[in-house]
């Protein structure tokens, strides 16, 4: 099944939303944060294993809106087309199940966005503060790349 | 099965992304937990050397950041500040000319060629041959002098700006650059045969680090690592970035999936580069000046965001950057190859000899700066004692010159 397939079959069940692009051609797809894992199960199920990796989860901190906005960088192959899974978390109290489980390669990005701007991936044992922040600035509870963090 | 000792190992890896953004080349620190001789269990200790690249990028404006990411690596400069600029120029809408677009692809498969030359010399000495990895190392010299006819400087380049490059070639640099090209297709072709025939290479490196290719997608490994397991992925392929549509190129893919896989594969991408390099030399476009005039860049950048690919040596970097129409980004993302490739890849020492850990961490190209201080805890005497890499490499025991060992 082709990687658009896919993509048609998630937004016919509902469980993806097309939402414009990331320059350049980057196709958006919004998901519930509270359907994360029924998702990527079923892109599993479709796609198989060898046929998409988690790229990267880029965490950003709209203070404005008061969420934390956090985008899954998925890779589809054999074409290597990269399209982002995006979803919307309270800024207080963020949180979302962890996918380390189903998607190994997730744990770079969930222990690097726990430690940086305070998302917690309920699941994932290996959250610790200090997992790149220094010492001095996780004791004062601090998460850094938060817009009102001073460090 | 017992845990009988525990070897501490704090690498000193060379910085690519700060504080705020971790990958590999910091310092890190594996704790390898042995029964005898047989790994049992890895686990990768992080933020040694956190410097907060990100958070500075927010504070910075959009041009100066180009300076700031050229720092995150020394190795791969030239990527780094790629990915961020063609970021930027796909949020102003701007796009540099074809000789500008040459010149870039030509500074980067430089960089490529020079990277895998050191991660080839480092495994050398890892293994115990320093006469090859000096003699490596010196050939590498050629393309760090090529690097600085191009750029300027043979590590940090600061090369790229926002629609094109800061200088041109002209046709005595283009031979000058021929001319080393060829030296060192030679020498590459020569190291490459030692890697494929030596016996003590291969027994090194031959089924140590093994990794399928349905692990290597579950953990989302890229670059090398992950074409040396049947994994066709190469950013420069399926973007096209820059001038990567018109430079005829070949994808490298082996099916080993072991550690001299990987390093055999990246002498055939530094032959692949050279070539590559040698077609835009002989085919450079002169469809204007490459340079642009810095005072007619745009000041202004409208709100947008992008997100960029770039094939670093080491596999897929990515950049994302936000703006929202201050002077300022919102938010600058790096995602570097390493970081990827070093924090998940724990599961792969398990079986092996303590003697293989080194092997297979540098069959991954952490780009380390500085290896030293290991500490070994036997915990059945309580010992503890400190031995280098390269020692731990060699199974504990201590290098004697040859000269002294009759």
């Amino acid at each position: 099944m082709s990687y658009k397939d896919v993509l048609n079959k998630l937004v016919g069940e509902g469980l993806l939303t097309p939402s414009g692009e990331v320059k350049p051609h980057r196709l958006i797809y919004v998901f519930e944060s509270g359907k994360i894992r029924e998702l990527f199960t079923k892109l599993i199920d479709l796609a198989g294993v060898e046929g998409f990796y988690v790229s990267t989860i880029v965490g950003t901190d709209l203070m404005k809106d008061g969420k934390i906005r956090l985008d899954y960088y998925v890779v589809f192959l054999p074409q290597e087309e990269t399209i982002v899974f995006r979803t919307f978390l309270p800024r207080e109290n963020p949180e979302i199940d962890s996918l380390l489980d189903i998607i190994p390669g997730v744990l770079s990005g969930e222990c690097e966005t726990y430690d940086l701007l305070g998302v917690v991936f309920k699941g994932n044992p290996a959250l610790k503060r200090g997992f790149f922040v220094p010492k001095d600035v996780y004791e004062k509870g601090i998460y850094p790349l938060r817009k009102d963090a001073k460090v | 099965m017992a845990i009988t000792k525990i070897i501490e190992i704090p690498y000193s890896l060379e910085i690519p992304v700060g504080p705020q953004h971790p990958a590999l080349h910091e310092p890190l620190l594996l704790k390898v937990y042995a029964d005898g001789e047989e790994v049992v269990k890895v686990e990768v200790y992080t933020g040694y050397n956190h410097r907060g690249i990100e958070k500075l990028a927010e504070r910075n404006s959009f041009y100066r950041d180009i300076f700031i990411v050229g720092r995150v690596c020394g190795i791969c400069n030239t990527v780094h500040a790629n990915c961020y600029v063609r970021a930027l120029e796909q949020i102003l809408g701007i796009e540099p000319n074809n000789r500008a677009k040459y010149l870039r692809v030509l500074a980067m498969e430089l960089e490529r060629i020079h990277s895998h030359m050191l991660i080839n010399a480092v495994m050398a000495e890892i293994i115990g041959f320093e006469s090859l990895f000096m003699n490596i190392m010196l050939d590498r010299e050629r393309i760090m002098k090529a690097k600085e006819i191009l750029t300027g400087n043979r590590v940090l380049a600061d090369y790229m700006m926002v629609g094109g490059v800061r200088r041109d070639i002209n046709d005595e640099k283009k031979n000058k650059l021929l001319k080393l090209l060829n030296k060192t297709e030679e020498r590459v072709k020569y190291y490459k045969q030692v890697f494929m025939e030596d016996d003590t290479i291969l027994k090194r490196l031959v089924d140590v680090g093994i990794i399928t290719k349905t692990d290597v997608l579950k953990y989302s490994l890229i670059g090398p690592p992950a074409r040396a397991s049947g994994v066709k992925i190469d950013a420069r392929a399926s973007d096209k970035y820059d001038a990567y549509d018109e430079v005829p190129f070949n994808v490298v893919v082996k099916k080993e999936g072991d550690s001299w896989a990987r390093m055999i594969l990246r002498w055939d991408e530094a032959l692949e580069s050279i070539n590559m390099c040698k077609y835009i030399l002989e085919n450079l476009p002169s469809d204007g000046n490459p340079v642009p005039d810095e005072k007619r860049l745009p000041r202004r950048f409208p709100p947008g965001e992008a997100f960029t690919r770039v094939e670093a040596p080491r596999g897929e970097l990515t950049y994302y950057v936000m703006s929202d129409g201050k002077p300022m980004p919102y938010r600058v993302k790096i995602r570097t190859p390493s970081f990827n490739n070093i924090i998940n890849t724990a599961n792969v020492y398990l079986g092996h000899s303590i003697a293989d850990v080194p092997v297979i961490l540098v069959s991954w190209d952490p780009c380390i700066s500085c290896m030293e201080r290991i500490t070994v805890l036997d915990l059945t005497t309580g010992e503890r004692k400190r031995m280098h890499l390269k020692e731990l490499a060699r199974g504990g025991r201590k290098w004697v010159s040859p000269r002294y060992s009759i």
